[in-house]
């Protein structure tokens, strides 16, 4: 039987890193990115919204990459997206490991869990998968609240009832900041599974009103079952009701949904660029356009500093309203 | 509207719809035979290669999948008293006393007659539901489901005649461990030990592979020899017989297909909740009780009729509202979007020749996959003859990565092994296992609701009676909880007339 000494190991080890750090295409006259399959990390279950953004973009996107790799979705659900995230956090930071965001749900989840698991503000950010939403208030088609002013009436009264996800997710936020905002008194019914959950809970009466992103609201406004009374954009979108400005509260604008994409902390520039591009391309695809506007959404990506601005601008929103959000 | 009945049937004839259809169901069924995996696994799978394909051919797969899946998962059930998807629990009760007796072959002949004819009623009773769906679907809201869940719970009782108490024990540790993970209502952790895995609670699916396939595998190779008894006397391939059980019972699948219809268009009350009620509501309702869970045919047809009628009627929530039902509607609803098409309330407006072509598509493979099924019983019900040292291994190698497939995550193993010695332990010192997967189905559903209901009502009690489908289920529960008793009062009498008769 061979025995093999430690000094053994140790040349053998020396002799074989070498090859370790050779680049796998180094002969390769193709550009080193990407060099093998993408792995696109959705914190959320397959079917929701963030699925069907991610399934729908990344095989028009794989087709702008310079070399011919497939984009593979993968779903990391665990711990209400926490894991997905903290998966990316911890991936090398090659390029071959991006994924999507919700944006500010998940600055709420990084206050709870404390910066041990990831920080937000350190990922290679690389676009935004469509513009940002803003939010919409409504009532069921059948509620005696005909109008805002009705929905104001009724909080001097008591206080109006929204439901909601639970409080760790953006729709939470949204609403919570958006009464704060507005002065409205809420009480909020926990515990819905979804926006498609909470919009049929205020059709089918289980609270007064909702408040919730534009695209989801609209589709059941069209469907005749959700009556619009507000609007949080700086000019609605839907005429007949007050916005933003009519309210007087400029801010509601601030309050958005938006669904960036990144890759790991310390990915180089030129990579992040090469998969920013590509995204930006994929977006304004005319099949990706086709399909955006049948489902409400309006696609346009962001450059990295673009995004990485935003990101700030979203956390220092964020921390503005912290105490509301955290200690509720 | 007829209209679109008759165009959404004729587009599945077209070749390649049908080609789609068939291998949809293919896979379907075949993923539906492996333990722990379902139609979420088989149609997430399948959602890459659908990208390509036409609106009516994806349907047509999905459809396919969606209707292959309960058969398949009704043979693992029978034979090997492992549930293929978590639905199929309920139909271990009876079906693999069954094939411990060595009438693996009349289970699921009776299996796969429930699954059609309960597809078909589905089926019919959606087309004639859509009318009325929105209607439908809004009058459940937080205090019926709520109440749903108290009624399946309190029908636990039922389904364990003989060990009411052990039944409760089992129970009341699946709702204890159901209260793992993030709280919905309130926000923040409880009891995940610390543990990252367990924020989103304990995952079902592995946790069912651990309780049956692995927990009964065990005990298997434990206790030696085969799944059915050696003795050659009995006929193990009596499918014929089987068909015809159901036939028989006609009123067993009439109450399953009604009640899976039901429940399926209730959104989020979910599958195994519809097997279970249709499986412990045949039980009280039959004149002896005490057959069931020693392989009464009845037990195998009730739950079978509803898994697949609710199906169908579990589209309804997720088509006219973008509410899906459980996992595989959520993976389906992603099918939809990428193809266009955005359920919710103008999905039943627009797309109505895709809704029909798609219900039709799920009732074909249905009744499709119910035939095929029946080709591969016969080679399928000799595995209760197999020795178990050659089929343990096998079984908790395919279990144990179908556990790891459903999320991907290594953790799922450990889980499903954590729960394999419980399940052991459990059918050592016989503590019913189907309890606990009730009330780990139902604790969050009962839990979410209860605080939803009372926050709608400011915390008044009137909420569940003063709703009409609220007193009508508080009505359900009273009966369940008096008829044991009723029918025990009575049983007395009748014994105390006989008595006096026979002494006079």
């Amino acid at each position: 039987m061979v025995n093999f000494t430690r000094r053994d190991v140790l040349i053998s080890s020396a002799a074989a890193a070498p090859l370790l750090a050779c680049p796998p295409f180094a002969f390769a006259a193709a550009p080193a990115f990407p060099a093998r399959n993408i792995q696109f990390i959705i914190p959320y279950a397959a079917g929701g919204g963030f699925d069907s953004f991610v399934r729908y973009v990344s095989p028009v996107m794989e087709s702008y990459l310079p070399n011919r790799v497939s984009i593979v979705p993968i779903n990391v659900t665990a711990a209400s997206g926490n894991r997905g995230i903290g998966q990316l956090y911890r991936a090398r930071p090659d390029g071959h490991t991006i994924g999507i965001f919700d944006i500010p749900g998940m600055f709420i989840q990084q206050a709870i869990q404390g910066n041990s698991a990831y920080d937000l503000a350190k990922f290679s950010w690389i676009g935004c998968m469509g513009e940002g939403e803003r939010y919409l208030v409504g009532v069921g088609q059948n509620s005696p609240l005909k109008s805002f002013a009705d929905l104001v009436a009724l909080s001097r009264q008591r206080p109006v009832k929204f439901s909601v996800t639970g409080m760790e997710g953006t729709a939470a936020a949204a609403c919570v900041i958006g009464t704060e905002l507005l002065g409205i008194r809420r009480q909020l019914i926990t515990g819905y599974k979804g926006s498609a959950d909470f919009i049929v809970a205020a059709i089918r009466g289980d609270s007064d009103a909702v408040i919730s992103a534009t695209a989801t609201m609209l589709r059941y406004a069209k469907g005749g079952h959700l009556r619009i009374l507000a609007s949080f954009e700086t000019k609605t979108s839907i005429p007949g009701i007050p916005d933003a400005t009519a309210l007087g509260r400029p801010e509601l604008n601030d309050i958005s949904l938006e669904r960036p994409v990144a890759a790991p902390p310390g990915t180089p520039p030129e990579i992040q660029n090469i998969l920013s591009v590509a995204l930006a391309r994929a977006e304004s695809d005319p099949k990706v356009v086709a399909w955006a506007k049948e489902n409400d959404i309006i696609m346009r990506s962001k450059t990295p500093a673009e995004t990485a601005a935003l990101i700030a601008r979203q956390r220092a929103f964020f921390e503005r309203w912290r105490k509301y959000l955290i200690a509720a | 509207m007829l209209d679109f009945w008759l165009s959404g049937f004729l587009s599945l004839f077209q070749p390649q719809a049908l080609v789609f259809l068939l291998f949809g169901m293919a896979v379907g069924l075949f993923v539906g035979v492996l333990p722990g995996l379902g139609g979420t696994t088989a149609l997430a799978l399948l959602t890459p290669f659908t990208y390509g394909l036409e609106p009516v051919e994806a349907l047509a797969l999905a459809g396919g999948v969606m209707g292959g899946v309960p058969m398949g998962g009704a043979v693992t059930a029978i034979l090997l008293n492992t549930p293929g998807q978590t639905a199929n629990a309920v139909t271990c009760l009876d079906g693999y006393p069954l094939a411990q007796q060595g009438k693996a072959g009349l289970a699921i002949g009776a299996a796969a007659s429930a699954n059609a004819i309960g597809g078909i009623i589905g089926t019919i009773s959606v087309l004639l539901v859509l009318p009325i769906a929105t209607e439908l679907v809004l009058a459940f809201g937080p205090p019926e489901f709520f109440l749903i869940a108290v009624l399946g719970l309190v029908l636990v009782a039922t389904t364990s005649r003989g060990k009411t108490l052990r039944a409760l024990v089992s129970g009341v540790a699946g709702l204890m461990i159901a209260s793992i993970g993030y709280n919905d209502v309130t926000g923040g952790q409880r009891f995940t030990m610390g543990i990252e895995y367990l924020w989103d609670g304990v995952h079902l699916v592995p946790a069912l592979v651990g309780l049956f396939a692995v927990a009964e595998m065990m005990h298997l190779s434990v206790k030696g020899g085969s799944i059915a008894k050696a003795d050659g006397n009995v006929q193990i391939t009596n499918i014929g017989a089987g068909l015809f059980e159901t036939f028989r019972h006609w009123g067993t699948v009439l109450r399953g297909s009604l009640i899976g219809t039901f429940v399926g268009v209730v959104p989020g009350v979910g599958v195994t909740v519809a097997s279970f009620l249709s499986y412990s509501l045949t039980v009280q309702a039959s004149k002896d009780p005490e057959s069931f869970g020693k392989g009464n045919i009845k037990g195998v047809i009730a739950p079978e009729a509803a898994i697949n009628a609710k199906d169908c009627s579990a589209l309804i929530p997720t088509l006219a509202f973008g509410l899906p039902g459980g996992a595989e509607m959520a993976v389906f609803m992603g099918i939809l979007i990428l193809h266009g098409m955005q359920p919710g309330p103008l999905m039943l407006q627009q797309n109505q020749l895709e809704i029909y072509s798609l219900i039709w598509a799920l009732t074909a493979s249905c009744i499709l996959s119910s035939f095929v099924g029946l080709l591969f019983a016969r080679p399928l019900a000799r595995l209760t003859r197999v020795d178990t040292q050659l089929l343990a291994p096998v079984i908790i190698v395919l279990s144990l990565v179908g556990s790891y497939a459903t999320d991907m995550v290594i953790e799922n193993v450990v889980l499903s092994a954590v729960f394999g010695l419980i399940g052991y332990v459990m059918i050592k010192f016989d503590y019913p296992r189907i309890t606990m997967v009730v009330a780990l189905v139902l604790a969050s559903l009962a839990e979410r609701n209860y605080h939803q209901s009372m926050i709608m009502s400011d915390g008044g009690w009137s909420i569940y009676v003063s709703r009409i489908p609220s007193a009508i289920i508080v009505l359900c529960i009273v009966m369940s909880v008096a008829s044991p008793f009723i029918r025990t009062f009575f049983s007395r009498r009748d014994l105390a007339a006989t008595k006096t008769a026979g002494g006079s």
